[in-house]
């Protein structure tokens, strides 16, 4: 029984993982909290059901497109939307990107409506294993998250832009100072992120459903974990995601699972009270 | 005498609205040092930052070997040769040591290990910390990353905010000989100095600076025998 919900929880961790580094990343060059993330992975999800369903396309290239178009979205978003903004309150960029967020959602409701929707894909039987049970589309999910993570790290680690990326979040001015076309890195890391985005929204095509909502529906989990391996901090973002991930499925040992979605919540507040900068963040160091 | 590697001519800047900076003229040729002193708020860093690009000027004339650089990106203006070591937040915390001096060198990326070795033979400490994160260093020892990393450039103009701030005495010396030890090399370097004695020791020339306008701009070692000089400023800095 616990067997199965592990299993859960390593598949809800590989949702949530991807947008979290996302969030980390954005938030780093940002610093502000991004509400507009759960509409993101919506309009992934979407371009996706587009591709697949409306176009016929294979279920991989409507996945590789949804990450391109997303990525696109998202650095329009930052065009059109907060580059006019920056150096604005962090408030202030928050609550304009709620306002986005509710924007995109309706825009995919005009189109779209309400209704619950999901991929064309042929009916799969779970795999069976000593009692427990996955889907191949789950184990698809967790084996790209960790491919994901992965180059995600040799990119921040190794490459000329990645450490670029880390840098200017580190301090944009200094970057710009020592040659660092710092605009450049921003939007590249917007575009990363929005692939990042994008993906999310194909998972959670895959394992959850397609409506406009099903971003806002992951939106407070990722934000618990991206708070609780350390604002900014990407590693800290997946350690974060697994540990949310396990937590929303093993609260069903004890709690109705309808109380799951309050999970995130509650990570979140006993997390600014007791360890504010995170697992793996670095605190704050004020002069 | 040559041509001025650093001309600034009657820069005006400030943040918002009004002026910090009111129509200064600040120049350097290649293998000079000038060191700009002056009380607090007088406009020094305003004037090093608009230099560097940092901040934008609004009025007159920036310009590295004749070209005009004035308000051009920082980016930019590091890519013209000028390398700018601020007071504060001067390296990447998160970065470690070795990730810093790769920034210094973003621009000449394939310079990166001749000028490496340059670099630790002037500060040895570096390679010795190479994989600690700068933000782990004592202030010292960032100080040491933030100048290793402008010298990771063969910069033509090197400008220093406050390049003592934060050292033991006998660091402080060391530093001030690294610097003339780099400028012997041809390198024009315009610095602030609240440190102004030991500064101008090693300067050419010297600029007052008072209320965002130059008060007084002479060879250094006359600002050191001034009688006003050192009573407004020097005397009363030791």
């Amino acid at each position: 029984m616990s067997g199965q919900l592990i299993i859960n929880g390593i598949v809800n961790a590989s949702l949530i993982a991807p947008p979290a580094i996302a969030f980390s990343l954005l938030f780093g060059i940002l610093r502000f909290p991004n509400f507009a993330i759960g509409a993101y992975v919506t309009v992934g999800a979407f371009i996706a059901y587009a591709l697949n369903v409306g176009a016929g396309m294979p279920m991989w290239v409507a996945g590789l497109g949804a990450m391109a178009g997303t990525a696109v979205v998202v650095w329009l978003s930052d065009v059109l939307v907060f580059k006019p903004m920056r150096g604005h309150t962090p408030v202030t960029l928050l609550v304009v990107s709620i306002a986005l967020a509710l924007i995109i959602e309706h825009v995919i409701r005009l189109f779209y409506g309400a209704d619950v929707r999901g991929f064309d894909l042929p009916l799969e039987r779970p795999i069976k294993f000593a009692g427990l049970r996955i889907t191949g589309e789950q184990i698809d999910i967790i084996v790209m998250t960790i491919v994901i993570g992965i180059a995600i790290h040799l990119l921040l680690q190794y490459t000329r832009i990645g450490k670029a990326m880390r840098a200017t979040a580190d301090n944009e001015t200094l970057a710009e100072v020592r040659g660092i076309n710092t605009s450049y890195v921003i939007a590249f890391t917007w575009f990363i992120c929005g692939a990042l985005f994008g993906l999310t929204g194909v998972f959670a095509g895959l394992d959850l459903v397609i409506e406009p909502l099903v971003g806002w529906y992951l939106t407070i989990p990722i934000f618990a974990a991206a708070i609780l391996g350390g604002i900014g901090s990407p590693y800290g973002a997946m350690l974060g995601a697994l540990l949310v991930g396990l937590a929303e499925e093993l609260t069903v040992l004890v709690l109705p699972s309808s109380y799951k979605i309050g999970v995130g919540f509650v990570i979140i507040a006993v997390l600014l009270l007791i360890r504010p900068h995170g697992l793996l963040g670095q605190p704050e160091i004020k002069k | 005498m040559a041509e001025d590697l650093l001309e600034a001519e009657n820069v005006c800047v400030g943040y918002g609205r009004g002026d910090i900076v009111h129509g200064v003229d600040v120049s350097v040729s290649a293998g000079r040092i000038a060191t700009i002193i002056g009380p607090n708020g007088a406009g020094k860093s305003t004037m090093i930052k608009t230099i560097a690009g940092v901040l934008t000027r609004r009025e007159g004339s920036i310009r590295i070997d004749g070209r005009e650089i004035g308000g051009k990106p920082a980016s930019e203006i590091a890519r013209c040769g000028v390398a700018y070591v601020p007071q504060e937040a001067n390296v990447f915390r998160q970065l470690t040591v070795t990730e810093n001096l790769q920034m210094g060198s973003w621009i000449e990326p394939k310079e990166f290990d001749d000028r490496y070795e340059k670099v630790c033979a002037l500060f040895p400490i570096l390679k010795e910390r190479a994989k600690v994160r700068a933000g782990n260093l004592s202030g010292g020892q960032r100080q040491m990353v933030a100048f290793g990393m402008a010298l990771m450039v063969e910069p033509k103009v090197l400008l220093l905010d406050e390049p003592s701030a934060g050292l033991s005495p006998a660091m402080v010396e060391q530093m001030f000989d690294i610097i003339k030890q780099v400028n012997k090399t041809g390198i024009a370097v315009l610095m602030v100095e609240q440190n102004a004695m030991q500064a101008l020791k090693i300067s050419d020339h010297g600029y007052v600076m008072a209320a965002g306008q130059v008060a007084m701009s002479a060879p250094a070692s006359e600002l050191l025998d001034s009688s006003e000089v050192s009573e407004l400023y020097l005397g009363t800095r030791q």
